[in-house]
């Protein structure tokens, strides 16, 4: 264990999911709330068009990623609101159009693309000093957002119109609200890859809601569980010589099932989640 | 005569599409202190005319003015009761966090109070999601009433309670217009009750059909242009 501290690429490891995995459960708790997994499994997707056009232009893929993360996040946002148009649809045309077209741009670049490989699927251990001051900025950003307008995001999640009438700017908080997803879902590439990001989003908050009992024991539950995966799961996958990535969502599956299965005997009732 | 007009709609219409007209040329005021519903058949456009008034939707010609302002300006006197709260069942939330979130001045004894006075204090403690619908039609008129709004907006509020809690609702309203000295507006697709109910009654089918006391605005021909031919009015004891 001292010695898996000891290097320098744990360190940058850790500290990045430290940060990471409790923003992820965070965003993830309003996201599921308001039914929103596919948007952030697109976005992840999608977001493969900016690591591309990056590599063509010899920029870092990662803010690449960001860059156009956010911009289709945007898309989505104004084509669901004002042009009407049904959310699973808009995201499943950004979804895959982001994605083919990554593909085809790849495709077009001579010889194998290591960058690639690590966003498909993730590679906590490659993440650079400067990835780690981009997710401290961003979280520490993302996180005071979400406590100055905490009660305004619980609002929109259960109703938009009835938010409106409380006094809540409901547009630019809708909108931003899709700018910090998709820069948290961005961030989580890194820490997971795309396949496996919206487990860290997901897992943790569907985990919180069988137990919690309030608003405020749900989020701090999330992030909990999403600290304890991340963590079990790089130490798991470094003693195991398995991919960290998927060791961390098996242990977020595991934390899950157990819970799951621990409230149906406790209390001897059908569990909703 | 002074008149205290405290929502004044002038020539209002709306489409959604160009030239796909939900509301055409709809005019009304209410005073000060009165109970209104808004009535009107299914795809009247009640729903569109009350989010008109709420400022959720500009109207694509005429004016609507509350306290002879924007609806956005003066959202803090408005209090709206949703016609349901279409969310995940599972929302964590109790019924306490749900009303502090919606208020931030609100203090635990105006909660406790609000809840009270609206007989829904035994389940402050409870989820939202856990509710029935007559007790989360409850919590949702003692969210619109903590901010001590001057105006309540209620989108078919019995549409979620069962035909048993009807009446026990209608008393409910009157007892909250009393005590919290509100003006009412309710939208229905019930007009047996507006006789005994409303002060006001305006209706429409699209366009304008009636505004004023329901005993004299309320006309055969009025009914029948609104539901057709086989309808009329019953008095329920309320």
């Amino acid at each position: 264990m001292t010695n898996l501290i000891h290097m320098e690429f744990m360190q940058r490891a850790f500290l990045a999911g430290m940060m990471l995995a409790p923003l992820l459960a965070t965003l993830g708790s309003f996201m599921t709330l308001r039914k929103m997994s596919f948007f952030a499994d697109g976005i992840a997707h999608a977001s493969l068009l900016g690591i591309a056009l990056a590599l063509i232009c010899g920029a870092t893929p990662f803010l690449g990623a960001i860059i156009v993360g956010v911009v289709f996040g945007l898309v989505v946002f104004f084509l669901e609101r004002y042009a009407r148009l049904a959310s699973d649809a808009v995201v499943g045309v950004i979804f895959t159009a982001g994605m083919a077209l990554g593909i085809i741009l790849i495709s077009l670049q001579p010889g194998y693309q290591p960058d690639l490989i690590s966003f498909l699927f993730g590679n906590i251990l490659s993440i650079t000093w400067a990835n780690i001051w981009t997710i401290f900025g961003v979280s520490v950003t993302i996180l005071l957002t979400i406590f100055v307008f905490f009660r305004h995001f619980i609002l929109i999640a259960l109703n938009d119109d009835m938010a409106w009438t409380s006094g809540v700017n409901t547009k630019r908080l809708d909108a931003l609200f899709y700018i910090m997803l998709s820069l948290t879902v961005v961030l989580g590439v890194k820490l997971l890859g795309v396949v496996l990001v919206s487990a860290l989003l997901i897992i943790p908050s569907i985990t919180a809601k069988i137990v919690a009992h309030s608003f405020y024991t749900y989020v701090s539950f999330a992030s909990m569980c999403a600290f304890v995966a991340f963590v079990v799961g790089l130490i798991g996958s470094y003693y195991l010589d398995l991919p960290s990535g998927a060791s961390i969502v098996m242990v977020a599956v595991g934390i899950f099932v157990m819970t799951f299965f621990g409230k149906v005997i406790i209390s001897g009732k059908r569990v909703a989640v | 005569m002074h008149t205290t007009k405290i929502i004044e709609v002038k020539d209002v219409s709306f489409a959604y599409r160009d030239s796909d007209y939900v509301l055409r040329n709809i005019s009304f005021g209410v005073e000060k202190g009165a109970l209104v519903m808004l009535i009107g058949p299914n795809g009247s456009g009640k729903t569109t005319l009350l989010k008109i008034l709420l400022g959720l939707l500009r109207p694509t010609q005429g004016t609507v003015l509350l306290f002879g302002e924007k609806p956005s300006e003066v959202r803090y006197k408005i209090g709206y009761v949703p016609q349901k709260l279409d969310f995940d069942r599972t929302f964590p939330i109790t019924v306490r966090e749900f009303l502090r979130f919606s208020d931030r001045k609100a203090t635990e004894a105006a909660i406790d109070s609000v809840l009270e006075s609206i007989g829904a204090d035994k389940f402050k403690d409870k989820l939202l999601g856990a509710l029935s619908g007559g007790q989360l039609q409850r919590v949702l008129i003692a969210r619109a009433l903590l901010s001590k709004p001057a105006i309540l907006f209620l989108d078919e509020p019995v549409s979620g309670v069962d035909i048993g809690g009807e009446q026990n609702f209608y008393e409910l309203i009157k007892k909250v217009k009393e005590r919290y000295k509100v003006t009412i507006v309710m939208v229905s697709h019930e007009i047996t009750v507006v006789n005994t109910m409303a002060t006001h009654v305006i209706c429409i089918n699209k366009r304008m059909l009636c505004s004023g006391n329901p005993k004299s605005a309320l006309s055969a021909k009025t009914i029948e242009a609104l539901y057709g031919t086989d309808v009329s009015l019953h008095k329920h004891k309320c």
